[in-house]
């Protein structure tokens, strides 16, 4: 694929936006809250601006990698500081921007230990655009463990509900994940025998033997996919999302979960195409799996963000349907519904956010009328939950909707029974939010304020998101094609 | 003709230092001055030992050789020095009477360990070992008003004693085998001798002496109890410079046998896992500290082994540089443990509780510490580990690779458990701010600085790892 140099580092700028945010805010006295959030929306900011630019100006035409930035790091390892962006990790930058600004203003009531909560979440959102741009291995674990240890405190200090339990548990589901890629990483760079970490080498066909890229698809596919909740590696990740606070649980279910299926990607596709081919119907099983198991698991749920939590397994499972079936199409949807997921559930996260902190439940039972007292909260939580039913017109739908084109042609029974769960999974969902957000107002709601305009920002931003390729998916579809159609194409069969 | 000069650190640490403490020991004490003069010693022993290390020559009939590969390691015991000699300003757990002896006894340890990084003859490196172990022996019975101390260093004296009847046994019979103790004409004649069952044994038993000291399995179970029964400083050096001289006698060991010996790669291999496991899980379930703190000092002595049982120079110069890393990261612990236990008395994982109250400085050096100890990017733990892997991996040891990383998973429970305690765990009674001097908060930023930056910028000490390991093999 072709490399673009940049005559800017865009990229890097991201990165060291980040970093100079962390810094000021390590050196800002611990008192002043108020300039910490600010420096944080800045910050926020700054990185969401650039990441649309990039979104806006990435060659179509041209393809390939672009916006590239390459320096020698330690030259006698083969370890290169290489960025680039193509068209599947572009979307996963502006979802980061996204959700870290919105995900930023959705904390701005917050009054316990602000210094290291902003802190610990820019350190979190740095990780995570780094793995996002990072075409060296080295620095694609580094990115991936950065972004990983800052959720133990987030969800430890910050949390709820068996914070501590969940935090640990999170943690070391995580890192047993990152147990198996440093020795898949190691272990392919070993035997390229070319001593480089560089993606761009390493992902030239013929490099590996068929076996070699069986045993490491086989460590990547299973670490990233405890990150991105494939069944049964996903227990993790419903207590860990009910634990964690708003923003965390935002970022967490909206980005990280993406880096495991991008991981899956990258690393897994990019380098091991044999591999993901012998390891692809055991991929199509058990998202199926996992998105059927979401649902039935959902349907038992008595606390929203519980509901929310499993809903998530089964989209993450409809990620891996996608990347299963090994066509354009798949791809296409399964990148477009990384970007939709994480949208649509960050907009779920900070909306049953906004409702626990006002009536401090999340019982589905306990709630009724929102649409009453706080007409525009019910309003937000309306679209997410239309949007993770997959509605047309919102931009799952035709992410949904590429996925199951594709794997209707190649896994017609696991397809009917995916389409079939999520059918089931929409009944669900319209009811809960029959119950809490129509009928008589509950007791503890019935007096509640409704949002105020400052904290309906965010929210309106991510509804705008979602709305916008709901309505024109294309300016999603053509870019991530400018990467699949290649892709595909270059496969050795 | 002896070139005294190539000796200076040696000099220096052996005249110099143990001189002025020795009259410091007769004089009336004065805890202050003892401290103020051992702090500036120990610099300017740092310096010379710097300042030797472009210092090249063999000594003693070829018993003793002083080359890039001991120097660094002597740059190395000698920032060890400093850093616990640092420590030693709140000197609690030992009665004040006895402050200079245990800085005679720590410049002496630290000579003794200098000769054990530059000895080439199996005979020297037995002589050095004993030299540096009977100071150690001494320093943990020296801790003030515990009972406990003393029956702690008889155990580690009968442990230490036993080893070093188990290693003199292995040098006889190496020796019987090829008729010489000099390192260089065994790395010539071992190699073929090697598949011999005696020589194996003897191998494997001067090992044992070694994994005494590094405190791997089987030979670790006095750790934990010398580590709780030694004043802070003390176990602190114990964990740092102590460690750090054994690598670089287990790398020049090892590389003696060449790489020809599949048995014994396996009965490394074997015993680094057993480390590796062992020390993990039972750290788990510590309370004290300085106990969890033992158990992990054998995990990683069980990391360090992957490195040297790879036999390439990739592998011995990546067990050198994670040397370094569990020097820094160890001594951050350590460094924490001292300021937090100003009284001197151990400390329970529980009391750590309130630390980002007390000292939000010495709670993120603990933090940075123990995630890097863990193997979390991107701190110099980390890049160690990368290092070890890869060499192990090039050799083909997949296996290996994925216990350890199973292993550093686990060891991530214990330590987030001591950064939850730091972070999370409210005291039960409110205690005071912990006041930091100026010093004290410089040092507290170098050793987050280092942990940080060696972790991202690895190349320099990566390059000054692999030109010393290049002048052993």
């Amino acid at each position: 694929m072709p490399i673009a140099y940049a005559n800017f580092p865009y990229l890097t700028t991201i990165l060291l936006t980040c970093v100079a945010g962390l810094l000021i805010i390590l050196f800002l006295p611990a008192e002043q809250t108020r300039q910490i959030k600010r420096v944080s929306a800045v910050c926020a900011g700054v990185t969401l601006a650039i990441s649309l630019y990039l979104f806006v100006a990435y060659d179509h035409a041209a393809g390939g990698w672009q916006f590239a930035e390459k320096v020698a790091w330690v030259p006698s390892l083969g370890i290169h500081y290489f960025n680039a962006v193509d068209g599947f990790s572009l979307p996963m930058l502006l979802l980061t921007g996204i959700v870290f600004f919105t995900g930023v203003l959705t904390m701005w009531e917050l009054e316990l230990r602000v210094k290291e909560f902003f802190a610990l979440i820019i350190l979190l959102v740095t990780g995570v655009f780094g793995l996002f741009m990072s075409l060296d291995l080295f620095f694609i674990f580094v990115w991936f463990d950065v972004s990983l240890f800052p959720m133990y405190l987030l969800i430890a200090v910050w949390g709820s509900t068996r914070k501590e339990y969940a935090a640990m548990k999170l943690t070391l589901y995580l890192l047993a994940g990152s147990a198996l890629i440093l020795p898949g990483i190691v272990y392919l760079v070993v035997k390229s025998g070319m001593f480089t970490f560089d993606l761009t080498v390493l992902m030239e066909p013929g490099t590996f033997t068929p076996s070699e890229q069986k045993l490491a698809f086989f460590l990547f596919y299973i670490g990233f996919g405890i990150l991105a909740a494939v069944w049964p590696f996903h227990t993790w990740s419903p207590v860990g999302h009910v634990a964690a606070p708003t923003a965390v649980s935002m970022i967490h279910a909206g980005v990280l979960m993406k880096i495991g299926a991008f991981g899956i990607l990258r690393l897994g596709m990019f380098l091991c195409p044999v591999g993901w081919q012998y390891w692809a119907p055991l991929m199509a099983l058990l998202a199926t799996v996992g998105i059927v198991y979401g649902v039935l698991a959902g349907l038992r749920q008595t606390d929203l963000k519980y509901v929310i939590g499993y809903s998530s397994v089964s989209h993450m499972g409809v990620v891996g349907l996608g990347l299963a079936t090994m066509t354009v199409s798949g791809l296409n949807g399964a990148v477009f519904q990384m970007f939709a997921h994480g949208v649509m559930t960050a907009l779920f996260f900070s909306s049953v956010g906004y409702i626990y902190d006002r009536t401090h439940t999340k019982a589905i039972a306990e709630l009724g009328g929102l649409s009453r007292s706080m007409p525009l909260a019910a309003g937000f939580f309306i679209v997410a939950a239309l949007a993770g039913i997959g509605v047309p017109c919102l931009a799952s739908f035709w992410a949904e909707l590429l996925v199951f084109i594709a794997a209707f042609k190649v896994y017609p029974v696991y397809a009917v029974f995916a389409v079939g769960a999520l059918a089931v999974s929409a009944l669900f969902m319209l009811r809960v939010v029959q119950r809490t957000c129509y009928g008589p107002p509950a007791e503890r709601v019935a007096q509640l304020p409704d949002i105020s305009p400052g904290l309906a920002v965010p929210r309106a931003i991510l509804v705008s998101v979602i709305v916008l390729f709901g309505l024109f998916p294309s300016l999603m579809y053509n870019l991530i094609q400018t990467a699949s159609i290649p892709f595909i194409g270059r496969l050795p069969w | 003709m002896v070139n005294w000069m190539t000796l200076s650190p040696e000099l220096f640490y052996g005249l110099v230092m143990t001189a002025v403490f020795m009259v410091l020991c007769l004089v009336p004490a004065n805890p202050r001055r003892d401290h103020a003069t051992a702090l500036i010693l120990a610099a300017v022993g740092l310096a010379v030992t710097v300042g030797a290390t472009g210092m090249r020559g063999d000594l003693f009939v070829d018993t003793y050789r002083v080359d890039l590969f001991s120097q660094v390691f002597k740059v190395m015991l000698s920032l060890g020095l400093l850093l616990v000699v640092l420590l030693c300003s709140e000197l609690a757990g030992v009665d004040e009477k006895r402050h200079a002896l245990v800085y005679l006894l720590l410049s002496l340890c630290t000579l003794a360990m200098m000769m054990l990084v530059s000895a080439v003859n199996l005979v020297t490196i037995y002589v050095a070992l004993e030299l540096s172990s009977y100071c150690l022996y001494v320093l943990v019975f020296l801790r003030k008003g515990q009972a406990r101390s003393a029956q702690t260093a008889i155990r580690y004296f009968l442990v230490g004693a036993s080893a070093s009847a188990v290693m003199l046994f292995g040098l006889a019979l190496i020796y019987g085998a090829a008729r010489t103790t000099s390192v260089v004409a065994l790395s010539a004649a071992l190699p073929q001798l090697i598949s011999r069952p005696d020589v194996l044994t003897g191998l494997l038993m001067v090992l044992g002496g070694f994994f005494f000291k590094l405190a791997l399995f089987p030979f670790h179970f006095w750790a934990p109890d010398v580590y709780e029964g030694a004043a802070n400083q003390v176990a602190a050096y114990i964990a740092t410079a102590s460690k750090v001289a054994t690598v670089a006698v287990l790398i020049r060991i090892v590389a003696m046998a060449g790489d020809g010996s599949l048995l014994l790669v396996r009965a490394l291999a074997a015993l680094a896992i057993v480390s590796m496991t062992v020390g993990n899980l039972t750290a788990i379930v510590q309370k004290d500290f300085k106990r969890m703190l033992a158990y992990s000092t054998i995990a990683h002595g069980g990391y360090i082994l992957l490195g040297i049982l790879s036999m390439s120079p990739e592998g011995f110069s990546a067990a050198v540089f994670y040397a370094f890393t569990v020097l820094v990261l160890k001594f951050s612990c350590f460094f924490v443990l001292a300021k937090v236990a100003t009284d001197g008395a151990n400390l329970s994982i529980d009391g750590l509780a309130g630390l980002h109250r007390r000292s939000p400085l010495l709670a993120m050096v603990l933090m940075m510490a123990l995630f890097a100890l863990a193997g979390i990017p991107p701190t110099i733990g980390f890049t160690g580990k990368l290092f070890i892997f890869t060499a192990a991996m090039a050799k083909g040891h997949l296996v290996l690779v994925l216990i350890a990383m199973f292993n550093v998973v686990v060891s991530l429970y214990y330590y987030l458990l001591a950064i939850k305690a730091a972070y999370l765990t409210e005291p039960a009674k409110n205690l005071p701010a912990i006041r930091l001097s100026v010093g004290e908060r410089l040092l507290a930023g170098a050793l987050v600085a280092v942990t940080v930056c060696a972790g991202i910028f690895p190349a320099p000490l990566l390059d000054l790892a692999e030109a010393a390991v290049r002048t052993v093999i």
